[in-house]
């Protein structure tokens, strides 16, 4: 069952496995609920359910055409979370890249890695 | 030739409160624990700053604490410090997280290294305590806004 958070928020949004797959079918473009179901394998109220979180944060939006209701990415809203992923990942390429040339140096001391650290003194 | 794995670390938000980052290294399984958890190691690549780390404590045994601190450029002092809860060298090994940056937003980080035919997969999980700590995080930084696909393939290719 769909479980709704107390707080919902961008981050919340998509640590849920379905809601990231249903972002990941609107990258393909404006949708209606049932071709989202027809692409995942969760059932359509379930669907609607998760659309409903998605749309009260602001990553999806929703807008009527006759019968239907149409949903799209919105995509700015997880700018926040894209900007704080990528600079997490970078400090830890940072990191670890370091770690990388200092282990290479232990190993081969004279060999020329992308290194200008010390080995061990 | 051997290929440069510079850049490979991989990241991804694995639950509300938990981040995973993975990273392969060409050395043996217990180099690359001794090189993440022996000072004279540490001292030689942990700080990202020119400034080399000022302190580098570590007392490797289940209860005691570690403590590492540099100074960045502009003078501010960078520190890292907790306490091991698990340690089983040269494959695992838990400890408590707290980045001074980031007060009030302690984490339990475990680490878990793997060796096959010589390369050493390092996998660690930033666990923190609840949910709003990792929210905080990018909570606090929505400048400049834009709207792009790009931008939102590359962040669902780090999330599924």
């Amino acid at each position: 069952m769909v479980r709704t958070p107390a707080t919902i928020d961008v981050f919340n949004a998509i640590a849920d496995e379905h809601r990231r797959e249903i972002l990941d079918v609107l990258v393909g473009g404006e949708m209606p609920v049932g071709a989202i179901v027809d692409e995942i394998a969760i059932s359509q109220p379930q669907v609607s359910k998760h659309l409903r979180v998605l749309s009260q944060i602001g990553l999806v939006r929703c807008r009527a055409v006759g019968r239907h209701r149409l949903y799209r990415l919105n995509p700015s809203c997880l700018q926040p979370l894209h900007e704080w992923a990528a600079k997490y990942e970078s400090l830890q390429n940072g990191r670890l890249d370091r770690l990388d040339d200092y282990l290479t140096e232990l190993q081969h001391p004279h060999s020329h890695g992308n290194t200008n650290q010390q080995g061990e003194s | 030739m051997k290929e440069n794995r510079h850049g490979s670390a991989t990241t991804e938000v694995i639950s509300d409160c938990e981040v995973k980052t993975q990273r392969a290294f060409d050395a043996p399984i217990s180099l690359v624990f001794d090189a993440l958890t022996k000072p004279e190691h540490l001292r030689a690549h942990f700080s990202p700053d020119p400034e080399p780390l000022h302190i580098c404590e570590i007392d490797l045994r289940v209860g005691g604490a570690y403590h590492y601190a540099w100074y960045a450029p502009g003078g501010r002092e960078c520190s890292f410090r907790g306490t091991f809860l698990e340690i089983e060298p040269p494959t695992r090994m838990v400890a408590t997280w707290l980045f001074e940056g980031w007060p009030g937003d302690d984490a339990i980080e475990t680490t878990t290294l793997s060796e096959d035919d010589g390369v050493t997969t390092m996998t660690t999980v930033l666990r923190f305590k609840n949910r709003e700590s990792l929210g905080d995080h990018f909570q606090g930084d929505t400048q400049g806004m834009q709207t792009s696909f790009d931008q939102l393939e590359d962040l669902l290719a780090t999330l599924t």
